[in-house]
């Protein structure tokens, strides 16, 4: 790492040999134009819209690819590289339908955002702009606007080199160079909707999010996605307390730029269909709507008098729930058993560059919390199956789901004396319970996961769970309340002092210093500290 | 003068091995190969003052040079036998007139910067050629000149033969590159040079097909012998390929410094029908203009040429007399640019095409104030802004044509027709 000292408009910048000027000047906050530069992808160099002048060099040059050398002297805003900035935006331009008003990159677009700073000037195209196709379908998220693309390359080199699926190509020369599919290939690699975010314009856009909601008006949320246990960092787009889309934060500990298809729509059926609203307990006939209190009450009494005590928690539940969980079970029942409930399925090579062969995002971090046993999640489910358990506590999880041996699970299930399930939807599961206790989904509570790597990284709510549904941590401190252990404590950043002073991995982890972009266990504190 | 590249042409069956051998063919080969280290004929070239024939006019001895030693990758030569610049077709009567001087200069580049894997990048279309060269190589093959343990001297070199698919791009060095890599024909982005990651990303050097072919000549009559000939700074002998307007059109073999309107007016026996010369393009169609008096004060070198406003490039002389509508000479050239950019770089993508639209409409009577500004400003903005040097090539045409022929310009603007006859 040899220092270079180069110097930027005038001001001098200490950076290291081997950098590009554009690398450089973005650590020293001038941000430098581009299009076609992606940190992550190779040099293309097409667009040509990061050209800068640098002294005793007699032509422009363009940032992406010229590395920094002692004593560099670079200008980003003189009167020759304003022009040329200018005069490329204007080519990118001419040909472009410029239908902002319809376009779904509206917001969001650094046509827009540069033409705003760069160009601002009406258009000199009297002779008509070149036609392309419109609206072709990509594969099942994308959808292509040839019109809109300033051939960047950036989705066909993605394609190629952090896929390596090589879907697409651009074919054609000159002004009618476009985007195209190889013949007979899909755009559906398990990473494919990554192509939208690093658009840099309306050409690529998202088949399940457009047209749906104008950018400006969604709030956006710094999160972790609840697909895997990867953890990717997105962040949770919402319109109107409701889930429009999700998106990729940068975490180059995590994920990069990244996010995989199957999380980034996992939302739809964490966050969608009908939510249960009040407690209910079975009665003659079935689950009939019950207080919350005469509900928690059925709870304590009914586990309490049944051992031995199953319980289940589910992948996405938080650090701090889990340690609450731990604690409930362990206050009800002297002899119960617990674990998260995990489990795996083959994965791709394509698949594996970011996701994790689970789908509990917590599974680290609520096993670090005692909610474990020797034999896994595998071994309780066997026990289970064999009626080894009088009762049951399954947080967040359809056991009844389309794998597995249901039938078996199921009768099991129907056999136990007492069964609570708490769910944010009236699951299979939930219908053979005694006690349904409504809660909350990832989006709508704030707290901790450790993902695979052992990150502890933070879940923010996004929306507003529904009236009569509760955070399952309120759920938990109600039930150790009910069973004789009032906790003084109850907001996550207090569970998780709680829980950093008692779990030995967690100890000197501080809520506050964990950050947008977690800190890892053993670390003792987060990025900041 | 003594012809240095056409000094085979017109003998009966110059392209097979017998007939070049008999020359003294090869003769240049064996004596590189058996007596020459790769330094020495780099050397040699550097002495001879050899410049790259393709248009550029770089040392060729200078360029070997650049091609690091103790590089442990495979280096590879490539003969650019891509020629598609408009009005240039020297290249093409050596291929196939001469193959076997194309091929053996290729191998003694190849020997310069020690590599063991040559190819011929062909244009696609000259299928006679690519056919040509291909006998030679396989005579030549057969005749151990080409393969394991050259004259017994332990190197082994292959030379294959590859058609392009016809894109004009593919004569930009690097566009050659990508698409002899099996990729689309698109210039790299610069650095690295090809010098050190070129083909594959190895050590490369291309060279033109006339470069190479002035390679035996060199070696066998010394570099003194070249250098003898030609101006200070442009040494011995170039093709220029001569067409458009003009007596007795063809490729003529011209020692550099030689005067351009005596050229035109004695050898090439001036424009004919007692019409009036309008103007010339020196170096093939990316070229600047001339106008008959800037060509009076022009001597056939690079830097003659360049100091009147144009460039020798690939020596494609086009003559246009006073019958020529100055417009269409423009639109004509910036069509076939709009055609062959490549499409990669935004300037020039959508810059070209731009152009050619404006100048179709001033030619076809619907041109309008501020066209001619406009097409010189959209040329300027796309000149020196893009990846490889098509973007230069496709801005200069309607800058020179439009500056040079300004009132002519203009007459098609304020008349809205085409103002000479057509």
């Amino acid at each position: 790492m040899d220092p270079v000292k180069i110097t930027i408009d005038g001001k001098e910048v200490v950076t290291t040999k081997g950098k590009t000027v554009i690398q450089a000047a973005a650590e020293a906050g001038v941000a430098i134009p581009h299009y076609c530069y992606h940190p992550k992808l190779s040099i293309a160099g097409n667009c040509r819209m990061c050209m800068v002048e640098i002294e005793k060099m007699p032509k422009l040059q363009i940032a992406c690819n010229t590395q920094v050398a002692e004593g560099m002297s670079v200008l980003t805003q003189s009167p020759k590289v304003v022009a040329v900035r200018k005069a490329v935006l204007e080519f990118l331009l001419i040909n472009h339908p410029v239908d902002c008003p319809i376009c779904d990159q509206a917001g969001e677009c650094q046509l827009q955002n540069y033409y705003m700073e760069h160009d601002r000037e009406a258009s000199r195209l009297e002779v008509g702009k070149i036609h392309d196709r419109k609206k072709t379908i990509f594969g099942p998220n994308v959808v292509f606007d040839g019109e809109r693309c300033i051939k960047c390359t950036r989705c066909v080199r993605f394609c190629q080199e952090i896929t390596k699926t090589n879907e697409l190509a651009v074919i054609n020369r000159g002004d009618h160079s476009t985007i195209s599919l190889f013949d007979d290939a899909v755009l559906d690699n398990p990473l494919s909707a990554n192509v939208v975010d690093i658009c840099p314009v309306g050409a690529l856009t998202d088949r399940d999010f457009r047209f749906k909601v104008r950018v400006w008006y969604l709030d956006k949320t710094p999160s972790i996605c609840p697909g895997c246990s990867t953890g990717c960092n997105i962040s949770v787009e919402a319109y109107q307390n409701k889930i429009a889309r999700f998106k990729p934060r940068q975490n180059e500990a995590v994920n990069s730029h990244w996010i995989c298809d199957e999380g980034r729509y996992s939302f739809h059926d964490l966050a969608g269909g009908e939510r249960l609203t009040t407690p209910m307990i079975r009665q003659e006939g079935g689950l009939v709507p019950v207080s919350w209190e005469g509900a928690l009450q059925a709870v304590v009494n009914g586990l309490r008098g049944s051992q031995p005590l199953a319980g289940i928690l589910s992948g996405r539940n938080t650090n701090e729930e889990a340690y609450l969980f731990a604690k409930l079970l362990r206050q009800l029942a002297s002899y119960c058993s617990m674990e998260v409930f995990y489990r795996e399925r083959p994965l791709t090579d394509v698949q594996k560059i970011l996701m994790s062969p689970d789908r509990s995002p917590n599974f680290r971090g609520a096993r670090d919390m005692g909610v474990s046993s020797s034999g896994g999640f595998a071994g309780l489910m066997q026990e289970l199956a064999g009626n080894n358990f009088s009762s049951a506590f399954i947080v967040g999880e359809d056991l009844l789901g389309a794998n597995g041996d249901s039938d078996k699970v199921r009768s099991a299930l129907q056999k136990l004396s007492f069964l609570v399930v708490q769910d944010t939807k009236l699951t299979e599961t939930a219908k053979l319970a005694h006690v349904v206790l409504p809660a909350a989904h990832f989006g709508e509570k704030e707290g901790t996961y450790t993902n695979r790597q052992g990150r502890v990284q933070k879940l923010n709510a996004a929306v507003i769970c529904p009236e009569g549904a509760r955070q399952d941590s309120e759920i938990f401190l109600d039930l150790l309340e009910g069973a004789g252990q009032k906790l003084d404590y109850s907001n996550p950043s207090d569970i998780f002092a709680a829980l950093s002073r008692e779990v030995i991995a967690y100890n000197g982890l501080n809520y506050d210093s964990i950050g947008d972009q977690g800190c890892e266990l053993g670390s003792g504190g987060g990025a900041a500290s | 003068m003594e012809k240095v590249l056409l000094r085979n042409i017109g003998v009966p069956d110059s392209h097979t091995l017998a007939a070049y051998k008999s020359r003294g063919g090869y003769g240049s080969w064996q004596k590189v190969v058996q007596s020459m280290k790769p330094e020495q004929l780099i050397e040699e070239v550097k002495a001879s003052g050899l410049r790259g024939r393709g248009g550029a006019g770089f040392p060729t001895g200078m360029k070997w040079s650049f091609v690091p030693k103790d590089n442990p990758k495979p280096k590879y030569v490539v003969c650019n036998a891509d020629e598609s610049e408009p009005g240039t077709f020297k290249d093409r009567l050596l291929i196939e007139q001469d193959p076997h001087a194309v091929v053996e200069g290729t191998l003694i580049s190849a020997f310069a910067i020690g590599s063991h894997t040559a190819f011929i990048y062909i244009r696609g279309e000259m299928v006679f050629g690519a056919k040509r060269l291909e006998q030679a190589v396989a005579e030549a093959s057969q005749a151990g000149l080409i393969g394991k343990n050259i004259f017994g001297s332990g190197y082994d070199l292959d030379l294959i033969v590859h058609r392009g698919a016809g894109a004009y791009i593919c004569g930009e060095e690097t566009g050659l590159l990508s698409s002899l890599e099996g990729g689309r024909g698109w210039p790299k982005v610069k650095p690295p040079f090809p010098a050190t990651h070129g083909l594959f990303g190895c050590p490369t050097v291309v060279n033109n097909v006339e470069t190479l072919a002035t390679l035996p000549w060199i070696i066998e009559r010394g570099a003194a012998a070249y250098s003898a000939m030609g101006t200070e700074k442009s040494k011995g002998t170039k093709l220029f390929s001569v067409s458009g307007h003009i007596a007795r059109p063809g490729v003529y073999e011209v020692e550099m410094g030689y005067p351009f309107k005596k050229f035109l007016e004695e050898d090439c026996g001036g424009v004919p029908d007692g019409r009036k010369l309008k103007g010339v393009i020196p170096g093939g169609g990316s070229m600047p203009v001339l106008l008959p008096d800037e060509i009076d004060k022009v001597y056939l070198d690079y830097e003659s040429v360049q100091a009147a406003g144009s460039l020798l490039g690939s020596g494609g002389v086009i003559v246009m007399d006073e019958t020529t509508c100055m417009v269409r000479a423009a639109l004509n050239l910036s069509r076939f640019f709009a055609h062959e950019s490549c499409g990669q770089c935004s300037p020039c993508r959508e810059g070209c095409h731009w152009m050619e639209k404006l100048l179709h409409r001033i030619e076809y009577g619907q041109g309008e104030q501020g066209d001619l500004d406009l097409i010189l400003n959209v040329a300027g903005n796309i000149a020196g802004n893009t990846i490889c040097p098509f973007g230069d090539a496709a801005a200069w045409p309607p800058g020179a044509f439009i500056r040079k022929f300004r009132g002519e310009f203009e007459a098609h603007v304020a008349e809205k027709r085409c103002t000479v006859g057509h």
